[in-house]
């Protein structure tokens, strides 16, 4: 492999490194203070597009590594999609099948992208009204499988395995120690499994205490995939309060129209979560007027067109003939 | 957690009372579930799955079902009049709670609930799941005419909200409560109006469990309701919700953990009275 001529053998010599990190780039037009650049880490630079690929290679290789993979036992996985896509392609990239189970809320893309990149998917009904700390439908559901059929399937269980987190001190973290040269004061993430927060936090507390994590949630009730209110987190065993110095709530419907302004300002394609997170970030740089942010954005806009007509109705309009 | 301060702790079985009793004659297990989904990839050995939307309710009218189609279904799953029925499921144990109500609604003896549902079961390294069903010998089942006393039907509701001395307690969410939302996102059911019973106490079902969705003891489920919510325990209670199977949890604990005298389950909830013209409504 050469990342100077960017040839690779597979796919998997282009998964990110220190060597190899997701770029930076920074905000522009939209940071209102000169004194707190902003950058965004572009997870979607991954090759199965998105942040999930640190994790989900992380997962893959520990249960094939610990023999829990073969003669015909493949993984089960919750998912809100981008783990769902990044380990069903490389899974079957390398011989395994993996059952998605998704709730039905999430964008129609992300259901079809999952069969493209070769999971059998599972859609269940929407949680109807969960309890703190009892997990959710597609959570429990995947564990059943894991248990009733063990024979079938191993779980990689990205709420609770220590790998996760595990993946971003190893990768996410070292990356962005390099690329801002350790002038990195803030970091701002979103709590979804919560493995990228506590992972990189973790490394990146080892070189400087006193950077501040900043993790940004959507408000309850919220339609942003992948992303947890804190009082959904329970279903999350990673989330460490010790590692995070902020928690912000942003309205959910901020994450569409920042997203929308980040595309249309910055040339940045970028998700809702990303939205949330960037709106986030602005508070806070607001809040400090000084220092040097970074903040990791998880996946572009291309999967949640149908999510982002929904939110923002003026975007369908004049797509008919 | 222990339940011998509950009045009636006869009906909860804990997780391990299950896994030990697995298999003994006498005893069967019916995981109720909102569908068959989770049942069917993966349930507790032995367990019979039952359906709430498609087999405990009437499938044309709006209603429960007749005492005819309970006979059918429990002698279907072979289930006898005297056996024990310990019931579990999904979303902690709502749905199962509204079968328990059901069974005692025709008058089965013994049935209990498991603490914690199917969510507590599935997380315990020593608990098993399978997918094989269980092997059934159909019984001939005899139900009891229906005891309407357990249930609330909407001209009593009108009464008690009218001024008789009755307590409501509304278990929906806060914001069902307020009117902020008629359902929780997503949800089919509905209703034409937002809010809440005038009178009714806001008693979320999810106040009367822990973290682990096993029942809170009744030193505080007495002062959640009593204490700090004002159920008067010497007057009748009327629980409601949306659909009637979040009111069945609730149900379950004023009735037989507190031993309330006299408590009705409204399984119209709020997808009939907010829906009913010139009743009125807070907000």
């Amino acid at each position: 492999m050469n990342h100077q001529t960017r040839v690779y053998e597979n796919i998997f010599e282009m998964l990110p490194s220190e060597e190899n990190p997701t770029p930076l780039v920074r905000i522009n037009k939209l940071n209102p203070c000169a004194e707190f650049p902003l950058y965004a880490k572009l997870e979607w630079m991954n090759p199965f597009g998105s942040v999930k690929d640190r994790a989900a290679w992380e997962l893959l290789r520990d249960l094939e590594t610990r023999g829990e993979l073969g003669n015909g036992r493949g993984m089960v996985e919750p998912t809100s999609g981008n783990t769902g896509i990044s380990l069903a392609a490389m899974a079957r990239a390398r011989g395994h099948r993996l059952l998605a189970v998704v709730p039905n809320k999430i964008p129609l893309e992300k259901k079809v992208l999952l069969k493209i990149a070769g999971a059998d998917l599972e859609v269940i009904s929407d949680e109807l009204c969960p309890a703190p700390g009892l997990g959710d439908g597609s959570i429990n559901l995947a564990k059943t499988h894991a248990k009733a059929s063990s024979h079938k399937y191993a779980m990689p269980n990205q709420y609770e395995n220590p790998k996760n987190a595990e993946a971003h001190f190893k990768t996410t973290g070292p990356e962005i120690w390099k690329q801002t040269e350790g002038k990195i004061t803030h970091l701002f993430a979103s709590l979804g499994t919560c493995g990228t927060v506590i992972g990189t936090s973790k490394f990146l507390r080892t070189k400087n205490p006193d950077i501040k994590i900043i993790a940004v949630q959507p408000t309850e009730g919220h339609d942003v995939p992948g992303l947890r209110n804190v009082s959904q987190l329970g279903v999350s065993k990673l989330f460490d309060s010790s590692l995070v110095d902020d928690i912000l709530e942003i309205d959910f419907h901020l994450a569409y129209t920042r997203a929308l302004e980040l595309c249309q300002n910055e040339g940045l394609l970028a998700g809702p979560s990303s939205g949330l997170i960037f709106e986030g970030a602005l508070e806070i740089v607001r809040r400090d007027q000084k220092g040097h942010g970074v903040m990791i954005f998880p996946d572009n806009i291309f999967k949640y067109t149908s999510n982002m007509t929904k939110h923002i109705p003026g975007l369908s309009s004049g797509t008919q003939p | 957690m222990t339940n011998i301060n509950y009045s009636n702790p006869e009906v909860l079985v804990e997780t391990d009372w299950v896994k030990h009793n697995l298999g003994k004659p006498g005893i069967k297990l019916v995981e109720i579930d909102v569908d068959t989904k989770a049942y069917e990839a993966g349930h507790i050995p032995g367990a019979v799955g039952f359906n709430w939307q498609t087999q405990l309710q009437d499938q044309v009218r709006r209603d429960i079902i007749s005492q005819e189609a309970f006979e059918k279904l429990l002698g279907g799953a072979g289930i006898s009049p005297n056996d024990t029925v310990v019931l579990y499921g999904d979303n902690n144990n709502w749905f199962s709670a509204y079968g328990f109500w059901l069974f005692k609604i025709y008058g089965h003896k013994d049935v209990r609930l498991m603490n914690g549902g199917r969510v507590k079961w599935l997380n315990e390294n020593d608990k098993q799941l399978t997918t094989e069903l269980p092997k059934i010998v159909p019984t001939h089942y005899h139900a009891a005419a229906p005891d309407l006393e357990l249930r609330a039907m909407l001209p009593e509701v009108l009464q008690a909200q009218s001024g008789k001395n009755c307590n409501l307690v509304d278990v929906r969410s806060h914001d069902e409560f307020t009117g902020k939302v008629i359902a929780p996102p997503g949800m089919t059911e509905t209703a034409q109006r937002g809010g809440h019973i005038p009178g009714a106490k806001s008693v979320p079902w999810s106040m009367a469990v822990g973290p682990d969705g096993t029942f809170k003891s009744a030193q505080e489920l007495r002062a959640l309701y009593v204490d700090q919510k004002g159920v008067d325990p010497k007057t009748d209670t009327i629980a409601y919700c949306r659909i009637g199977e979040r009111a069945s949890h609730t149900w379950f604990v004023l009735k037989y953990l507190l031993g309330l005298p006299n408590v009705k389950s409204y399984d119209g909830s709020w997808t009939e009275y907010g829906s009913i013209v010139g009743v009125p409504i807070e907000k």
